[in-house]
């Protein structure tokens, strides 16, 4: 049963995330947008390149979706409305997302063009840029929770949201996360300006609509997580909990659709760099930060 | 039992064939990501086996480090692609010794050592993950730090080595 409302919702979400996404890009709101868009992509020809590896080109676009879906399965919108609640539900989350990487190095490499190649391995390079600031911060949350399932997590919130506990966290997960999705301006796979679409470049009709909903897929995956580690989840007064879940999630999403569009995109080198040197060391001293914490104040 | 036996069994399968497609493929790229699939394979088999942390684990570990290989095996192959049907295999008869000499340990290692009775019970998920913490932190705690220790001195090694110095960085 609760699969079927967590599909569901999660389709409306992706609908209303389009529909934000474009109010972000072009200027304008319309509630039909994207379902003209999506409409007209599925009429479109589809491409397929000279000597291309056809398995990953095929492949890319739907491992992309299921590690979307799979992220998607530990992540609470209400008590009892979850798919499914692993013992080990936030390292999951990691794991299902980790695939993000090879479904875009095997869409990059598959269509045999030279952008998409590039844009690919690019994001390997940017994985190495965020990989260690997903996890580092997550840890933290599961030390106050002390327990990795994601609905422990939001239990644990019940007195003071991990947002005020640990801040840090906060904004490093949010930072790495924004990475993980490809959203401006860390969208070094797809950088419109010099990559002409990256991995994007190559795919056309139905399998790019599937590139576009697998990524919207990943955009709310991400902020539902944001919402279960940092934002208390389902926790809120007066409104019930899914209402609470499904605000809290779009508004995160929107943030980070919309907050990255008004800054210049990162150069690689620039933003490893970054990562390694001041992101980990802040990722390590919150991890301390909140032992002490939770040692000598347990809220 | 039996189906966790089946699951048990396809994801084993799984495992084995991607192994072989390793070797069967000319594309670099197919060749790393085939071996990702089959360890994938393998951390299904431990999700079977009911340990769900370690079988996560492996699922989440090797999507980065295979990644990781197939970009140098595409660096350093003349052929990444596969494209030029350009023979990759050499030593043959040096790896069909090893290769046999390998299958048999392993053979050896299932059959001949007493593994003791099959666990009926396993304890729950939440239990495993605990255990598995206070193992790590009691008992093997030295043994994981000083592992721990030497591969970062490797990879600061190997970084220093990687760094050649030339004239624009001195300056």
């Amino acid at each position: 049963m609760s699969i079927v409302v967590v599909l569901l919702s999660l389709a409306a979400g992706a609908y209303a995330l389009a529909v934000i996404e474009r109010w972000a890009v072009h200027g304008h709101l319309s509630l039909t947008g994207p379902a003209w868009a999506a409409l007209a992509l599925l009429g479109r020809e589809s491409l397929l390149a000279r000597k291309s590896d056809r398995l990953f080109f095929e492949l890319g676009p739907v491992l992309l979706l299921v590690a979307g879906l799979m992220a998607v399965a530990v992540i609470p919108l209400a008590p009892g409305l979850i798919i499914t609640d692993l013992a080990t539900g936030a390292l999951f989350l990691n794991a299902a997302l980790a695939y993000v990487l090879v479904a875009l190095i095997m869409a990059g490499w598959g269509p045999n063009g030279a952008y998409a190649m590039i844009a690919g391995w690019r994001f390997l390079g940017q994985f190495i840029a965020y990989a260690m600031l997903i996890v580092m911060p997550i840890t933290a949350v599961a030390m106050r929770a002390e327990s990795l399932s994601t609905v422990e997590i939001v239990a644990s919130q019940e007195q003071l949201w991990n947002v005020l506990y640990q801040p840090m966290g906060f904004i490093l997960f949010v930072v790495a996360a924004m990475g993980l999705a490809w959203l401006p301006p860390l969208d070094l796979p797809d950088a419109t300006g010099e990559l002409a679409g990256g991995v994007e470049a190559e795919y056309t009709g139905v399998r790019l609509a599937v590139l576009r909903l697998a990524r919207m897929v990943i955009i709310l995956a991400l902020a539902g997580a944001t919402v279960t580690f940092y934002l208390g989840g389902w926790l809120g007064p007066w409104l019930p909990g899914w209402a609470w879940s499904a605000i809290k999630i779009l508004a995160v999403a929107a943030a980070m659709l919309s907050v990255g569009r008004y800054m210049p995109r990162i150069r690689e080198a620039r933003y490893l760099a970054l990562s390694w040197k001041l992101g980990i060391s802040l990722a390590l001293a919150n991890i301390f930060v909140v032992g002490v914490i939770a040692l000598v104040v347990p809220i | 039992m039996t189906v966790q036996m089946i699951f048990l069994a396809f994801f084993g399968g799984a495992a084995v064939w991607f192994g072989v497609v390793v070797f069967r493929t000319h594309s670099m790229v197919r060749s790393a990501l085939a071996l990702l699939f089959s360890q994938t394979a393998i951390g299904a088999m431990f999700l079977v086996m009911q340990a769900e942390f370690l079988g996560v684990l492996q699922i989440m570990m090797m999507a980065t480090e295979m990644s990781v290989m197939a970009i140098f095996m595409v660096m350093f192959m003349m052929d990444p692609g596969g494209m030029g049907k350009m023979d990759m295999t050499h030593q043959k008869r040096l790896s069909l010794w090893a290769g046999g000499i390998g299958l048999l340990a392993a053979l050896l290692l299932v059959w001949l050592p007493d593994w003791g009775p099959v666990a009926l019970s396993v304890p729950g998920a939440h239990e495993q993950a605990a255990d598995l913490g206070r193992e790590l932190l009691g008992r093997s705690m030295f043994i994981f730090q000083s592992a721990g220790l030497t591969i970062l001195t490797a990879m600061i090694a190997a970084t220093m080595v990687a760094i050649v110095p030339n004239a624009e960085q001195g300056k």
